[in-house]
Order: structure tokens, then sequence, then C-alpha cells
């Protein structure tokens, strides 16, 4: 599986992610989770208490002369497989973590990280690696550049105006994409039996999951724990888990 | 005055800079509202409403594509890419959705 959510800054994709992670990894899948958002959010939602998980300077060379593809790579005889053995964090559950948009060290960071990144998870036999990714907030293009790995984006919708409206953009830019990956909702804080609806007729995406509203994810954040490690029987939790088995059960997500 | 209103998505800076704008109009000030996000809601919580918000968006977004010409200066941009909102809130766009995947 190797899924990505995109959805309005503060609609809750890093917290749904990082449960998302921990409970596939739980179902005995390998899970490789990442945050390529600049603003990193995933790492304290999966348990970890550190969002560093950057990719080492030295791991990234500028592609040699004569040669050809982007303009950075990984070092000659690393390979994304290895990357993520070296670099990427464990956190509960077995998850391995990553986190892209930030490399340790001097340079001007970003485009370096971008194209290692992007190389390790093309680099990834995808029968051995799940791949969940957290997206920045937002239409941005950039959301969509960096998550190419992505066969289903899952959009994290709030059942209010701006939550909507910025769902309705993200779809749109979705379907434009020249691989247009399959883009499933995904209704948060829900509250009233009219949410998930309100969000079906403003986005016309197939709602794949309802998140409840729950006291016990805004604690979590105010104790700075995962979701799933606060609260494992909340109301949230379990709905994300009826999330993974739905889309778990269809094995080309 | 000149504000400039940051923070993290879903932190209310959208919320907070159209109370603000409409707070400062009612007191009879001039204002411009400028949305520079790249997700631009401010004309949904200034309480212009979805298709007036949506309409700015695209003009911004008809510049890149040149179907609009840039504007020259402030005014010409305030007055072109602008629409007038409650409270006296004068509302423009100077950001646009930027498409996906960029070469």
């Amino acid at each position: 599986m190797r899924v990505a959510f995109v959805g309005k800054g503060g609609a809750g994709k890093s917290a749904i992610a990082g449960t998302f992670a921990r409970l596939l990894a739980r179902s005995g899948r390998p899970v490789l989770a990442l945050d390529s958002d600049p603003m990193p959010g995933l790492a304290f939602s999966l348990g970890l208490r550190t969002s560093d998980a950057a990719i080492p300077e030295d791991a990234v060379e500028e592609r040699a002369q004569g040669e050809t593809g982007p303009r950075y790579r990984l070092r000659a005889g690393l390979s994304g497989a290895e990357a993520v053995d070296r670099y990427a964090r464990e956190a509960p559950d077995g998850v391995r973590f990553l986190q892209f948009g930030k490399l340790r060290g001097q340079e001007p960071a970003m485009m370096r990280s971008q194209m290692a990144f992007r190389q390790i998870v093309q680099d990834l036999p995808e029968d051995r690696w799940d791949v969940v990714g957290d997206l920045p907030g937002g239409p941005r293009q950039a959301a969509f550049g960096w998550a190419p790995y992505a066969r289903t984006l899952l959009l994290v919708v709030e059942p209010m105006t701006k939550s909507l409206l910025t769902g309705r953009r993200i779809a749109r830019l979705a379907a434009g994409m020249k691989s247009a990956p399959a883009v499933l909702a995904v209704v948060n804080r829900v509250r009233e039996p009219g949410d998930v609806e309100r969000v079906k007729q403003a986005t016309g995406l197939e709602v794949v999951g309802a998140v409840p509203w729950d006291e016990e994810l805004a604690e979590a954040e105010r104790r700075t724990l995962a979701p799933i490690d606060h609260a494992p029987a909340s109301p949230a939790v379990r709905a994300i888990e009826s999330l993974v088995h739905e889309l778990a059960g269809e094995s080309h997500r | 005055m000149k504000v400039a209103v940051v923070g993290k998505g879903g932190s209310g800076k959208t919320t907070t800079s159209a109370i603000v704008a409409r707070t400062l109009g009612r007191r009879g000030l001039g204002v411009v509202a400028l949305d520079c996000d790249t997700n631009p809601n401010l004309g949904i919580s200034l309480g212009i409403g979805e298709v007036e918000t949506d309409r700015l968006v695209s003009m911004r977004e008809n510049l890149d594509e040149g179907a609009e010409q840039h504007a020259p200066g402030w005014n010409d941009l305030i007055s072109r890419f602008g629409t007038d909102g409650p409270d006296g809130v004068r509302l423009a766009v100077v950001t646009r959705i930027e498409n996906p995947e960029p070469g």
C-alpha cells in the first residue's frame, strides 16, 4: 500500500497519518512513514520524541558530468533500501520514519533533500514496504511533486467551509495530474450526522473513512503523545483502524 | 498600519485576519486585506462568499496564463484584483494555487 495524506493545514493529516502507520504496522505490514512537510508533525503522532530523521548531507551527491537524471541523487553505491536502513528512525510498532524537506548540513537543502527522498522511495521494492506519507497543508503544487509514490491520496477534510473549499481545490488539482492517483476523502472531526454527506457533496469524492471529533486527540496533542499511545481505545483511533482495514483489503491502493 | 498574520496551518490565521480587518473597517479606517496564502480563503472569513472568492482566485491565475495583464502599481492591483467586502474592507488576492507537477 502506498498512500499519502493531504488536506488543509490543521485538518488533522499528521494525527491520522501517524495513527494509520502504527495500526498498519500492527497488522504485520512493514511500514515506512514519510513526513514531507517542512513544518514537521508526523514524528509526534507516531510516538517519536524527536522530529529529526533527515538524510545526512553526505548521503546526497550532485550528479556526475555526463550522467542523466535529476541534479542530485543518492551517493554512488547507496540504494534506497540501504538509505532507509541507515537513516530512517525506528518508531514504535516497527514503523520506520524518514523526514523529508530537511537535510542535515549547511547546504540550501530543499532541492537536494527532495531529489534524494524521491529516489529512495522510487528505489524501494513495493512488495517490501508499505508507504504512508504526510504532505504539507493546502493545495500547493509541492504537495503533489513530493508524493509521486502515492497510489492513493487520502484527502483529510473537516466539514467546515474553508476545509471543504480547500478539499475541492486539491481534488481538482489531483484530477489534473499526469499520473492521477486515486483520491479518496477521509472526513475528520465529525460531529453531526450530516457531516459526511457535506464532504461528499462539496468534494465530489468517495468517502472512505470518518473520524469523529474526539477530545482525547486534543489531549494527546497537549501532552505531546501519539494518539494511539495516549488513547488506544478512543473513538477516533478506532475509526482510523477501520480506515486501515478498508484500505488494506484492497491491495491495489 | 501594516500587519501580517502568520502561524501554523489551522491555527486561525485567516479567521483572525478577517476579524481584525473588519474591526478596523468598522472604526472608519480604510482597510485593504491581502490574501497571500497559497490556499486563499480570506474571502470566506471576511464574508465575501465562495463565488466571489473563487472569482478573485481565477483572476489571479489568469495572470499566469497570459489572459490577464499584470498590474503596474498598487492602486491598479487593488482595483483590478480586489473586491469590496463588508465594513468597507477591500480584499485582494495576490497568490495563486499553483499547478501540480512543475517540471
